[in-house]
């Protein structure tokens, strides 16, 4: 009988709480005057990928810091919370969930993985908040939704870009191989350069996949030696590449190898040693290229770190600084967080024009129509005596 | 599931019924809280809604696992190939060939049995871990096949973008709120349908042969039969709870269908008490929700935030070590 | 001709450390009857104890080594004692929920001690013949033996192996010419009449899991050698060596070692030959034909009925 009262009790009190039409927005809630700003940095800090949430919440973390040391944002401490996905979809979309449902959350930094961004997005379209990723390179991370923004370059521009750069740059280059991580920023990728490679006329004489998180490359490597490539294009992200490009100078390859912006990491100088030396790779920018600013953050960060900082690292302290940017300009204390969520997503659609754009460490970044990050250049480094140089040729034009 | 209409099943029933307006409820507190800037970082209810639908789902996968796992006592390791089968059956059908959800789910289910059979009809002679080592393989083979054969999602990743929500007399069911009703609905079918064959000829069938296989083939019980029963009907539920995933998340990949999940489904039905499905359905109530429960910011403090998995393999072990029978069970 | 000889090396070294793996599996399960999903975890921190052995404390390579896997094999014990011993009697699934507890525990414990970025020996800490490498400009060759076709095949690999094959014979010897490999034996056949017979059953269990963990520690620290460190490193060459232990007959020691290799081979072969993408799927292919034909494994005995 008890129970019976009890429960009743419960059903009845929150009926009362729930009455409204359960398909209401958060829009009505009315926050009054914070005196902190939350926004969201969703990635993977644990799982597979771990290796590189932690580089995004260092980045996060600096650029944290510095902007609360510096009076915050209009006098209002800037806040962020660490929302972690694991790397997986499945998590991606709870925790979407989460940072959607929460009425103090006017942002969001993230995801990583392509996977997890898009799973993410039915979410953030419909409760209406900014996704500001600072790693899907996924073509499809940005259509379908106008709350979807990245601050990178996609698959489709930066494959083509390595296949012209091979073609035209690099001399004596006929045959290539690919050598991708089969998962969506893998496999995207070499889509995107085997098309174009297609186009200009490189010969493509193999094409082996390998698994995230595999360590021993030794059968792919040694098929691929079998074809005698010009160049290997690995299509993949440092913590595979760097022993891919070790493994493979055991296995006798001479070719040249080439990378793309996954492989820009010092950990991947650590790992392949004296492997790396003459590797190729694009990337979204280079500490040298991106001025006295860039060089200032590398060296703040490697102060607070003590560890230097990799392209998701300075992608994402410009991700948070664009939000920053967007909240100075916009927040309201007296509107509504659904009209503030509004706003950011005004103001960073508005970044639509190089003049216009938002000038970080990474470089000028503005958006077309769907949220893309359009002419963010591409930068070529080689590895030279162990250290990232901009390589001598750069390819400035795309045909 | 014996007892009649008590004030007991009747309250949880009301529960269970008006869930979701509880949950908006639960919305409407902390929108009231955080206008006095005391808001302590509660989960919202759209998201404990979200978590309940999946825990549902979960508990619908591990009721589906334990037909295998606890009525015939066979180790299943790759439970999440049906889910998988499920999931991009009506997903594929759905989002690239347009075909409604009705449709698309009972074909799911369709497909999800016939791969049940298949994968059942080499392993039938096969015992303990020979079993379980058999089936992770055929989840490893089915998760490969999507991840490679890009033709048959179009996209890299087996990643099916667009799924659209079902729809009925004009209705789009695409809420939260529907995905639980939605859910609610296949579940009690599910257990309906679960609770009758348990407790049927099938089901004293099936206990038999996990006693002891020799014996109840010696009484007339056609063990070859029976075992494939059980895989059909394990396997559908498990593509049933793939098509359901399917339409809630608007987009899979392969990552949803990995062998953590596998594993996690298992710790369910472990967890719960093996071969009972008021067992499996509490430990998918628990486990589903725990990593969410252990995120920082709801009982554990952000400070620890990346703990919460180390926390989940903690409780995994202590409740082993204080029910090692299960939940379920009143006594080890 | 040449490219088939190296794939077969490559395979012949990957196994190599796969049958190490898998001893571990199979020498507990042959005892308690228990899938140690943990050891893939015991494995990946034999690597690191080493890596920061070797770092932090500056301790030379090669009394890392052993250090490592003695600290291994004391938390091989230690996981037993604290987390299997108490579920002896209980359901046999049970313990299985809690070994995946435990390697949930210990993968994250890694993450939050070392980070998740991989890490490597680093190379002045290393007896100099484990460092091969071939100079791009030169040619020039350092501590490998070349191959036909342009390949190397460094002595670091020619040590993983050899040291895999005299790690095998050893146990093999232990086993069945010591005392403690006899009661080990005694106890797989049948627990509670060993323990009836005076053979305290407990003690040679912890022995047991001492040994499988050692021995994963240094597979841990070779594959550690030759491709990356990471807390996730247990995962891939855990479940391939759990399919080798299974396809040689789980419980078989001899089968496990055999089941390395084939597993090993089938994967490099499978890669290198038929379809890079479905690498592992391949071996997993060929070990589920083995199972469908022969169900208790390659060496099994063909009793076991239990679940």
């Amino acid at each position: 009988m008890r129970n019976w009262l009890v429960g009743l009790l419960i059903v009845g009190f929150v009926s009362v709480f729930g009455c409204q039409p359960p398909d209401k927005n958060t829009s009505e809630t009315q926050t009054k005057v914070q005196k902190e700003l939350k926004v969201a940095v969703a990635a993977p800090y644990t799982g597979g990928s771990a290796a590189f949430g932690e580089m995004i919440r260092r980045g996060a973390e600096l650029r944290e810091n510095e902007i609360n040391e510096a009076g915050g944002i209009n006098g209002m401490k800037l806040t962020l919370l660490f929302e972690d996905d694991a790397g997986k979809p499945s998590e991606a979309s709870l925790v979407a969930e989460r940072i959607a449902n929460n009425p103090q959350i006017l942002a969001v930094v993230g995801h990583f993985n392509s996977d997890c961004s898009l799973a993410g997005q039915e979410i953030y379209d419909r409760a209406g908040i900014v996704e500001l990723s600072p790693g899907s390179t996924a073509v499809e991370v940005c259509e379908g939704s106008s709350w979807t923004f990245r601050n990178l370059y996609h698959d489709g521009f930066q494959g083509k870009f390595i296949a012209q750069y091979l073609d035209n740059v690099l001399t004596g280059i006929e045959s290539v191989a690919v050598f991708f991580d089969n998962d969506a920023y893998g496999r995207g990728l070499r889509n995107a350069f085997v098309a174009e490679a297609e186009k200009i006329g490189l010969t493509l004489v193999a094409s082996e996949a390998y698994e995230r998180d595999s360590t021993n490359f030794k059968a792919q490597l040694t098929s691929i030696k079998a074809k005698n490539p010009d160049a290997i294009f690995i299509s993949g992200l440092y913590t595979e590449a760097s022993l891919i490009v070790k493994q493979g100078r055991e296995a006798g390859i001479t070719a040249q190898f080439f990378g793309a912006d996954g492989v820009d990491s010092p950990d991947f100088l650590t790992i392949a040693g004296s492997a790396a030396e003459g590797t190729y790779l694009t990337t979204p920018f280079t500490f040298g290229a991106g001025g006295a600013e860039a060089q200032q953050m590398a060296a703040d960060f490697e102060a607070l770190h003590g560890v230097a900082p990799d392209t998701w690292a300075a992608l994402t302290y410009d991700a948070v600084g664009m939000i920053q940017d967007a909240l100075t300009k916009t927040y309201n204390a007296e509107a509504t967080i659904a009209d503030n969520r509004q706003a950011i997503r005004e103001h960073l659609a508005s970044l639509d024009t190089p003049e216009e754009s938002y000038k970080g460490v990474t470089g000028l970044t503005y958006f077309d129509i769907n949220g893309d990050t359009v002419n963010k250049p591409a930068y070529v480094k080689i590895v030279k005596d162990g250290q990232f140089v901009a390589a001598e040729k750069q390819l400035r034009e795309l045909k | 599931m014996k007892d009649k209409l008590t004030p007991k099943t009747i309250t949880f029933g009301l529960l269970v019924c008006f869930l979701p307006l509880l949950m908006y409820g639960v919305d409407d507190i902390v929108d009231f809280l955080s206008q006095y800037d005391i808001y302590l970082g509660w989960p919202g209810g759209e998201y404990m809604l979200r978590i309940i639908v999946r825990a549902c789902v979960y508990m619908l996968l591990a009721v589906g696992l334990n037909i295998v796992c606890g009525f015939t006592g066979l180790l299943d390791l790759g439970y999440v190939c049906f889910y998988l089968i499920g999931g991009y059956t009506a997903g594929i059908l759905m989002a690239r060939l347009g075909v409604s959800y009705w449709i698309a789910l009972p074909l799911a289910v369709l497909h999800g049995t016939v791969w049940g059979l298949l994968r059942g009809a080499p392993t039938l002679r096969l015992t303990g871990d020979y079993f379980a080592i058999v089936t992770f393989g055929f989840a490893e083979l089915f998760f490969r096949i999507v991840r490679n054969e890009q033709w048959l999602v179009g996209a890299p990743n087996g990643q099916l973008r667009g799924i659209p929500s079902p729809t009925l007399f004009g209705i789009t069911f695409s809420q939260n709120w529907h995905n639980y009703y939605h859910i609610i609905i296949l579940l009690t079918l599910v257990i309906f349908i679960t609770y009758r064959l348990q407790h049927s000829r099938v089901g004293r069938a099936w206990v038999a042969i996990r006693e002891d296989e020799q014996a109840a083939e010696s009484m007339g019980i056609n063990v070859s039969r029976y075992k494939s029963l059980a895989f059909a009907v394990s396997a559908a539920i498990g593509a049933l709870g793939g098509g359901f995933i399917a339409q809630f998340q608007v987009s899979i990949s392969v990552p949803f269908f990995d062998f953590w999940e596998s594993i996690l489904i298992l710790c369910m039905v472990v967890l719960g008490g093996m071969g009972s499905i008021r067992g499996a359905m509490i430990g998918a109530a628990i486990l589903g929700s725990l990593g969410e429960v252990l995120r920082p910011g709801f009982i554990i403090p952000y400070q620890f935030g990346n703990a919460r998995y180390l926390i989940f393999g903690i409780i995994l072990i202590l409740l082993m070590r204080f029910r090692p029978g299960g939940l379920s069970l009143k006594k080890a | 001709m040449a490219q088939l000889l190296e794939q077969f090396i490559n395979g012949l070294v990957l196994g190599g450390i796969y049958a190490l793996i898998a001893v571990g599996y199979t020498m507990v399960y042959g005892i308690i009857q228990l899938i140690n999903f943990a050891h893939g975890e015991i494995f990946m921190f034999g690597a690191y104890l080493a890596l920061m052995l070797v770092t932090v404390f500056n301790i030379p390579f090669w009394i890392a080594v052993p250090a490592s896997m003695l600290l291994c094999a004391m938390l091989g014990m230690l996981i037993d004692l604290v987390a299997y011993r108490p579920l002896r009697d209980a359901p046999r699934l049970s313990a299985l929920i809690t070994a995946i507890g435990i390697s949930l525990v210990l993968q994250n414990l890694a993450r939050m001690i070392w980070s998740a970025r991989p890490q490597l020996f680093p190379t002045e800490t290393l007896p100099a013949f484990l460092i091969s490498e071939v100079n791009m400009q030169t040619g020039e060759i350092l501590n490998a033996i070349p191959l036909p076709g342009g390949g190397i095949l460094p002595y670091r690999d020619v040590s993983i192996l050899l040291l895999a094959v005299v790690l095998m014979i050893a146990l093999n010897r232990l086993i069945y010419l010591t005392k403690i490999g006899k009661a080990m034996r005694a106890c797989a056949q049948n627990r509670v009449a060993s323990n009836l017979m005076g053979i305290k059953t407990n003690q040679v269990i912890a022995v047991t899991f001492a040994i499988g963990s050692a021995l994963g520690a240094v597979a841990g620290i070779m594959v550690g050698l030759s491709e990356n460190i990471t807390p996730t490193m247990g995962y891939y060459k855990g479940v391939a060596a759990f399919a080798a232990a299974v396809l040689g007959g789980i419980g078989n020691i001899t089968g496990a070692m055999l089941g390395g290799i084939i597993i090993g081979l089938a994967e490099v072969f499978g890669a290198g030959y038929i379809s890079s993408g479905y690498r592992l799927a391949i071996a997993y292919i060929i070990m589920i034909a083995v199972i469908v034909i022969r169900p208790s494994g390659l060496f099994g005995k063909s009793t076991a009925n239990r679940a």
